[in-house]
């Protein structure tokens, strides 16, 4: 699953653009969280990752600002790669490399409902975005 | 040059010669073992002349010693902080050692000792306060300044126990996540962790310690260090060899060394330790090529915080390394905590130094011991047990009334209520707290309000480990129960009360 924030301007607030795109692209939208009135507003939605690239352009072309919110933030400067976190996963979403590189794999990361990692990492290089 | 045969042994003078010349030839650990396995130990030998190791881990008795020129009027420090940090002054006035485990007073657990002297060796500045109590020659009680390495004259890494030659590989039996200085440990065996480079670490490519000792020149966080000697708690008969190691903080690479922090555990330092062991005989160059499948270590039930913790069976390092082992017949995902990526790059780093003539081998002028055995500690007093407090349970059947329990709580005169099956199994616990908010709401029927998830003891733990128990889930009182959940008895922070004001 992929975390989309979309922001609504006042001028496209009064469509309604979520339920064309589900109606149109056929695929579960579900909302995690709404701040939005007449004046405009965003909302927190997640989506099948499958789904992305053409759930992102749907909303785009109605006028919809999308950003794709990390679930998760790895500081690659102050990672060094001890591995604490690898068996703390519970999707395998970091993996050693051949070369013993710590590698996470957002797209597999499920963020803060989990969040294992986090506090155990010596570096304390792994946030979770909110 | 002369030829080698099995007789006629290399000596650290001819391989300096070597590097010297630039005809040195130098390969990794990894390298060697690989070499070996092709083409055998006989032309591996003939062939390399040193090999390099590496190792990056928390390496918690690690510390800086600093001087800190005199101040004007000058001052006898008593008392010092370093960015928060506490820093111990062992000596003189100005003297102060900045221990990596010590933890900030605004910012504990997040930020110590450790930190502070990665800060330091990345150039930052810090702030220094301290105070005296003022005498004749230092009048001085008060001093704050800022610092950064080059205001220091000496600034030197001097670590009382670095590079283990292996370590335990750690899990939790418990029913709860522990942090422990092995990271964060899940409940029941769902994770476990290891430290140590395995085939690559510098004591396990010379485990009896030919080439290693007072004065090994080594690589120590990116510059040149020296081993002082064994380090404490160093067992050699078991394999978990020591060192004692001191380097120039003032030369070293902040990539090579870095501060560290373990939730709920404390602050620590990664140390970067690399040590060349030249190929003096055959005898080592068949020692180097120990692979990690040959190395063993054990697996560690970190969940019994006992000084002797149960042992679940022996591990290879390859298998550590995989990423998945095998515990009481379940897969389960292993942790590395020591960098295996850093440890060959020291490795491969040290390497190259030897090669371009940046870095001389030093023939050690005193062995390190391999006859050490290292103690448990002497006790005067006896601690106490669970087993030593624990009382009879009070206990009732889950069918039971509500009615029914809150007269037992009045006539036995006891809080804690344990709900067991028709096998004194323990099913869970209810409180004079609950019985009476039931009441309150009119509430009948005992299931209702049973506490099912119970946070339990066992007769052989240590006393203090459940108070903390207590203290953790804001509770008082644990159920005492056997392996099969058979409820023994009771235990209550009234007992433990009474004990501690005996």
């Amino acid at each position: 699953m992929v975390r989309l924030l979309l922001r609504f301007s006042e001028k496209v607030v009064g469509q309604p653009i979520t339920a064309e795109v589900i109606l149109e692209q056929g695929v579960p939208v579900n909302i995690l969280s709404a701040h939005i009135n007449q004046l405009g507003g965003e909302i927190l939605a997640e989506i099948p990752s499958t789904h992305l690239d053409k759930i992102v352009k749907a909303f785009r072309d109605r006028g919809v600002t999308v950003t794709v919110r990390k679930l998760i933030e790895v500081d690659s400067e102050e990672c060094f790669d001890c591995g604490a976190c690898l068996s703390l996963c519970p999707v395998n979403a970091i993996t050693l490399e051949k070369d013993f590189s710590v590698v996470f794999d957002e797209g597999k990361c499920i963020g803060s409902t989990c969040g294992l990692c986090a506090d155990a990492c010596p570096a304390r290089a792994i946030k979770l975005t909110r | 040059m002369k030829k080698l045969t099995k007789k006629n042994k290399r000596t650290v003078a001819e391989i300096n010669k070597k590097i010297k010349n630039g005809d040195v030839q130098v390969l990794t650990v990894e390298e060697m073992k690989k070499l070996v396995e092709s083409s055998g130990l006989e032309i591996a030998y003939k062939e390399i002349d040193v090999v390099t190791t590496g190792t990056f881990g928390a390496m918690c008795s690690s510390g800086a010693i600093i001087n800190l020129g005199h101040s004007d009027p000058p001052i006898k420090i008593n008392k010092a902080w370093i960015n928060e940090v506490e820093v111990c002054h062992p000596g003189a006035a100005v003297d102060l050692y900045i221990g990596a485990t010590i933890m900030s007073e605004t910012k504990p657990f997040e930020y110590g000792g450790g930190h502070v002297i990665e800060d330091l060796i990345r150039g930052k500045e810090v702030e220094l306060r301290a105070t005296a109590y003022g005498t004749d020659c230092y009048p001085r009680t008060r001093l704050e300044t800022t610092l950064t390495k080059d205001d220091l004259n000496q600034f030197y890494l001097i670590n009382f126990r670095n590079c283990y030659q292996r370590y335990n590989c750690a899990t939790n039996s418990r029913g709860e996540t522990i942090y422990t200085y092995m990271g964060k440990l899940l409940p029941h065996f769902r994770n476990a962790t290891f430290s140590g480079a395995g085939c690559l670490n510098p004591l396990m490519n010379d485990p009896d310690y030919e080439t290693i000792g007072i004065g090994t020149r080594i690589f120590l966080g990116g510059a040149k260090g020296y081993v002082m000697g064994e380090g404490t708690q160093h067992d050699p008969e078991n394999r978990f060899g020591t060192l004692m190691v001191r380097g120039d903080c003032k030369k070293m690479n902040p990539d090579f060394i870095q501060g560290a922090s373990f939730t709920k555990y404390g602050t620590t330092l990664y140390v970067s330790i690399g040590v060349p062991i030249p190929i003096l005989n055959e005898g080592l160059a068949k020692k180097v090529a120990i692979t990690d499948e040959e190395i063993l270590t054990d697996i560690v039930d970190y969940g019994v915080p006992r000084r002797t913790r149960p042992k679940l069976g022996k591990i290879s390092y390859k298998e550590l390394k995989s990423g998945n082992i095998t515990i009481h017949d379940q897969k389960v995902r292993v942790s590395p905590l020591s960098s295996l990526k850093k440890a060959r790059i020291i490795a491969e780093t040290l390497k190259s130094w030897i090669e371009n003539a940046s870095f001389y081998l030093s023939a050690p002028v005193e062995r390190l011991p391999t006859d050490t055995v290292s103690k448990p500690m002497k006790q005067t007093k006896e601690i106490a047990f669970v087993e030593n407090l624990i009382h009879p349970a009070v206990t009732c059947r889950e069918e039971e009334e509500v009615k029914a329990v809150a007269k037992r709580i009045i006539t036995r005169s006891v809080n804690h209520i344990v709900v067991v099956d028709d096998q004194e199994k323990l099913r869970g616990i209810v409180t004079s707290w609950d019985v009476t908010k039931a009441v309150a709401e009119g509430k009948e029927k005992l299931v209702d309000i049973i506490i099912k998830k119970v946070v339990t003891t066992t007769p052989d733990e240590p006393i203090e480990a459940a108070s903390r128990k207590m203290a953790q889930h804001n509770i008082s009182a644990l159920p005492v129960i056997d392996r099969e959940k058979k409820v023994l008895g009771i235990i209550t922070s009234e007992d433990i009360s009474k004990l501690v004001g005996r």
